[in-house]
C-alpha cells in the first residue's frame, strides 16, 4: 500500500495462478446456487399451417408457465420444419441443445444418429401414453421398441374434391379405388377445343414423395426400413406406373408445386387434389365452391403416411431439466390441450380421449371432413424414417419427376433412386459410427 | 427558366402539325418508358390489391382484379401474428449498424489496398476476395460458435458482428480508389494532409457514387436476410421483419396470401419510401459507377 508501484512477488503470483481454476468453477457454483429458482427450458417449434399457430403455441406455453411455478418454458419459433431442424442441429453441434423441439417425424433416425434423443419409454409406460394415444401416431416415434417422442401435430394426405365440378359431371361420390379414381378423373377433366381448362387430379408437388409412399402403402408395401429403402419393389413400380398412366391419359399434370396445387384447386383449375389435412381449414375457408374430403383411394388396401411432428426431449441435459421437459411434453399432449389444439389448427388430436371430449364431438358435427382424416389415420404409418432422409427424398422426387416427364421408365428410375438412396444411407450411418 | 419561357412562346407560334412533331420528338421516350413503368409497378400494385381482398376472392376466377370491398382487416390481422413494430425497429437498427460499420471498415481497408505498400499485400487481398466466394451457409456453424463464445447469441449484435467487414465492398471501393488520379492525393500531401486527411478530403468525395451503390446493396441484402437472424435469435424482442413474414408463408397448407401480402406491403414500404426520397442520388450513383 505504501508504494503506488505495481509490485508482484513470486508468492502472490503463484497464489493468483492457483486461484484461476477455482475462479473458472465459479459459474458452476453460481448455477447450482440458482437451481432453487424455476427450471428454464427452451422449446423450438416450426409453424407449418397458419401464422396464428405462433400465437396459439405461445399462448399454450404461457398457460403452462402460469400453472407450473417451478418451470419456465421459453417458446422459440424456428421457421419451417427444415429451418427448425437446422437450428436444433446447430445447437447440438455446440452441446447446448434446446430441452425440447418439434421436428417432422421423418427426422427420428437423423436425431437418433446424433444420439440426441432421450428415451422416454419407461416414463410413458408408467403413464397412460400407450393406452390412450392412437397407435398409428405413437408408432411414428418408436424405433426398436423404444419411444423417443410424444406425437403432437400429426397430419396425413387426404383427397380433396370440388363438389360443384363433380355435380356438373354427374358424379355423386368420391372415388374409392385407383380404378375409380382414374375414371372419375377422366370424367371431370375439362377441355375446350383441345385446350385444357381443368385437370382431373393434381398430386401436391414438393411433397409428392410423401403421397407416393401412401400409394406404396395402398399396395401393401412400406417402402423403407430403418437402414434402407425399398423403392425398387414391384409394388412401388406399379404405383408409379399408375401415376404415369394418369399423366399419359391427360388427366393429371406431370408436375406441380405444393402451394401452386392448392391455389389451382381453389381457382377451379383442378377438380381433385391430394394435399395435407393441415390444409383443410385453409381450403375450406378460401374456396368459392363446396369442398369434399375423402380417403385416399385404395388399391389392395387403404394406406397413408404420417406427416407432422412429435415433441422430442434432448438427452444432453440435466436430469432436472429432463424431468421438467417430460412434464411439459405430457401437458402439451394431455386430453384437454389436444382437443383445443386440434380444433384450432386442423391437425389431428393424438389421444382417443381427446376425440371423445364433448367439444371435439361438436367440432366433428360442424366439420365432418375432420373425421375423414381421423378414420384414415388407422391405416397410416410413419413417413420415410431413414438416416439422411433429406437426400433420400430428393432422390425419390427426382425419380418421380423424370418418370412423369417421360424421360425414363418407372422401373429404371426407381431402381436408380433406390441405389442412390441406399448408398446415401450407408454413408450417413458410417459417418455416425466413426 | 428563361429558356423554358422562350421555348413555350416559340412553340405557340408554330403550326399545329409541327408542334405535335416537336412534342413527339421531345417525349417519344415516354412511349417506351410508360409500359416499362407499368410492368415494374404491376407486382407492387398486385401485392397491395391482394392485401385488400378476402381469402375467397384471391383465387375465385369470377372475381375481378380489384377487391369488391376494400378489406383493410388484413393489416390488423397480420400485425396480430407477431410484434411487427419491434421487428421493424430491430430491422432498422441491424441494417443501419451494419451499413455504418461496413462503410468505416471497407473505406480503410480499400485505401490500404489501393494506395499503401506493405508486405503480403497481394496475399491478403486474395484472402479478401476469397471471402466473397465463400457462401455464407458454409461458415454458419463457425460463426455461430464464435458468437456464442462472445456471449452474443440472442442479441442484436449477433446479427451485426459477422457482417461488419465486407470483402465485396472492399474490392468495389479499392477499384474506385485506383481510378482517382494519384496527383490529387500527392497535392493533398503537399498541403500537409495525413492518410486520414487525404482519405476524407480527396478520396471519399470522389467515390461517393460507389459508396451509395454499395450502401444500397448492403441494406437490401441485410434487410431481407432470413436464415441467419432465425438461427442466432430466440426471442421476439430481438428478431427482424423477414422472420415475421416467414410466419405467414406456411409450409403445410399453402400460403395465407391476403395476410402475406399485407405483411409484404409493410416490410417493403420503408425501403421503397427511402428509395423514393433519395431517388435522384441513387440513380446518379449507378449512372456514374456504370459509366466507369
Amino acid at each position: 500500500m505504501s508504494s503506488s508501484k505495481f509490485t508482484l512477488s513470486r508468492r502472490k503470483f503463484l497464489a493468483a495462478t492457483a486461484a484461476i481454476p477455482a475462479i473458472g468453477l465459479a459459474p458452476g457454483l453460481i448455477r447450482s446456487a440458482r437451481a432453487s429458482g424455476p427450471v428454464k427450458l427452451q422449446f423450438m417449434y416450426p409453424v407449418g399451417v397458419s401464422g396464428d399457430i405462433n400465437r396459439i403455441v405461445s399462448g399454450m406455453v404461457a398457460d403452462f408457465n402460469a400453472q407450473h411455478p417451478g418451470i419456465e418454458v421459453e417458446a422459440i419459433y424456428a421457421g419451417s420444419y427444415d429451418n427448425t431442424e437446422q437450428k436444433v442441429i446447430t445447437s447440438l453441434g455446440i452441446n447446448e441443445p434446446p430441452s425440447l423441439w418439434l421436428p417432422i417425424n421423418s427426422a427420428l433416425q437423423t436425431f437418433l444418429g446424433l444420439d440426441a434423443l432421450e428415451d422416454i419409454t419407461d416414463l410413458a409406460k408408467a403413464d397412460d401414453i400407450y393406452d390412450d394415444f392412437l397407435p398409428g401416431f405413437l408408432n411414428t416415434c418408436i424405433s426398436d421398441d423404444r419411444l423417443y417422442g410424444l406425437p403432437f401435430q400429426p397430419s396425413t394426405p387426404v383427397l380433396y374434391y370440388n363438389k360443384d365440378a363433380f355435380k356438373a359431371a354427374g358424379i355423386n361420390k368420391a372415388p374409392d379405388t385407383w380404378d375409380e379414381l382414374f375414371e372419375v378423373a377422366k370424367a371431370v377433366t375439362l377441355r375446350e377445343n383441345g385446350e385444357l381448362k381443368r385437370w382431373g387430379l393434381t398430386i401436391g408437388g414438393g411433397w409428392h414423395d410423401w403421397m407416393f409412399e401412401c400409394y406404396c402403402r395402398q399396395n401393401e408395401l412400406v417402402p423403407w426400413q430403418k437402414d434402407k429403402v425399398l423403392f425398387d419393389r414391384p409394388e412401388a413400380v406399379e404405383a408409379l406406373t399408375f401415376w404415369k398412366q394418369m399423366v399419359d391419359g391427360g388427366v393429371m399434370p406431370p408436375a406441380s408445386t405444393w402451394q401452386g396445387s392448392a391455389n389451382d384447386f381453389l381457382a377451379g383449375h383442378t377438380a381433385m387434389l391430394y394435399h395435407s389435412t393441415g390444409s383443410l381449414t385453409n381450403l375450406r375457408t378460401s374456396a368459392s365452391f363446396e369442398v369434399g374430403v375423402a380417403f385416399m383411394p385404395k388399391n389392395k388396401t387403404y394406406g397413408a403416411a404420417q406427416g407432422g411432428g412429435p415433441l422430442m426431449i434432448a438427452k444432453n441435459q440435466s436430469d432436472e431439466k429432463k424431468e421438467a421437459s417430460w412434464t411439459f411434453a405430457r401437458w402439451m399432449t394431455n386430453t384437454e390441450n389436444q382437443a383445443k389444439w386440434s380444433r384450432a389448427t386442423g391437425y389431428l388430436a393424438v389421444r382417443k380421449s381427446a376425440w371423445a371430449a364433448p367439444e371435439m364431438q361438436s367440432y366433428l358435427a360442424e366439420v365432418p371432413a375432420a373425421k375423414v382424416a381421423l378414420d384414415q389415420s388407422q391405416y397410416a404409418g410413419a413417413f420415410l424414417q431413414v438416416p439422411g432422409y433429406h437426400r433420400v427424398r430428393e432422390h425419390l422426387k427426382s425419380a418421380l419427376d423424370r418418370t412423369l416427364a417421360g424421360e425414363i421408365e418407372a422401373a429404371a428410375a426407381l431402381t436408380e433412386a433406390n441405389n442412390n438412396s441406399n448408398r446415401e444411407i450407408q454413408r450417413v450411418m458410417r459417418r455416425q459410427q466413426s | 427558366m428563361d429558356n423554358a419561357v422562350n421555348m413555350v412562346s416559340a412553340t405557340r407560334a408554330l403550326p399545329l402539325s409541327s408542334r405535335v412533331a416537336r412534342w413527339f420528338s421531345k417525349s417519344w421516350k415516354h412511349f417506351i418508358l410508360t409500359p416499362l413503368v407499368l410492368l415494374w409497378l404491376s407486382p407492387m400494385i398486385w401485392i397491395v390489391l391482394t392485401s385488400l381482398k378476402t381469402k375467397v376472392e384471391v383465387f375465385d376466377p369470377d372475381a375481378g382484379i380489384l377487391p369488391a370491398v376494400l378489406n383493410f382487416g388484413n393489416y390488423p390481422a397480420t400485425l396480430s401474428v407477431a410484434p411487427f413494430g419491434t421487428y421493424l425497429l430491430n430491422s432498422v437498427l441491424v441494417t443501419g449498424s451494419i451499413l455504418i460499420a461496413q462503410l468505416v471498415t471497407i473505406t480503410l481497408a480499400a485505401y490500404a489496398f489501393a494506395r499503401l505498400e506493405f508486405p503480403l499485400k497481394r496475399l491478403l487481398f486474395s484472402l479478401f476476395l476469397l471471402q466473397v466466394m465463400f457462401p455464407i451457409y458454409a461458415i454458419f456453424l463457425t460463426n455461430f460458435v464464435t458468437l456464442r463464445e462472445f456471449g452474443l447469441i440472442n442479441t442484436l449484435p449477433a446479427m451485426i458482428v459477422p457482417f461488419v467487414a465486407s470483402g465485396y465492398g472492399t474490392f468495389m471501393l479499392r477499384q474506385a480508389f485506383r481510378q482517382v488520379p494519384s496527383e490529387l492525393s500527392d497535392a493533398a500531401r503537399l498541403d500537409g494532409c495525413g492518410h486520414l486527411g487525404i482519405l476524407w478530403h480527396v478520396y471519399l468525395p470522389l467515390v461517393q457514387p460507389t459508396l451509395i451503390a454499395f450502401g444500397i446493396i448492403s441494406v437490401v441484402t441485410h434487410w431481407n436476410d432470413y436464415m441467419w437472424p432465425l438461427l442466432v435469435t430466440n426471442s421476439d424482442s430481438v428478431r427482424t421483419l423477414p422472420i415475421g413474414l416467414g410466419l405467414l408463408a406456411k409450409s403445410d397448407s399453402g400460403a395465407d396470401w391476403t395476410r402475406l401480402m399485407a405483411g409484404t406491403t409493410l416490410v417493403v414500404s420503408p425501403l421503397l419510401l427511402v428509395f423514393v426520397i433519395f431517388q435522384r442520388r441513387f440513380i446518379d450513383s449507378f449512372m456514374h459507377t456504370g459509366v466507369k
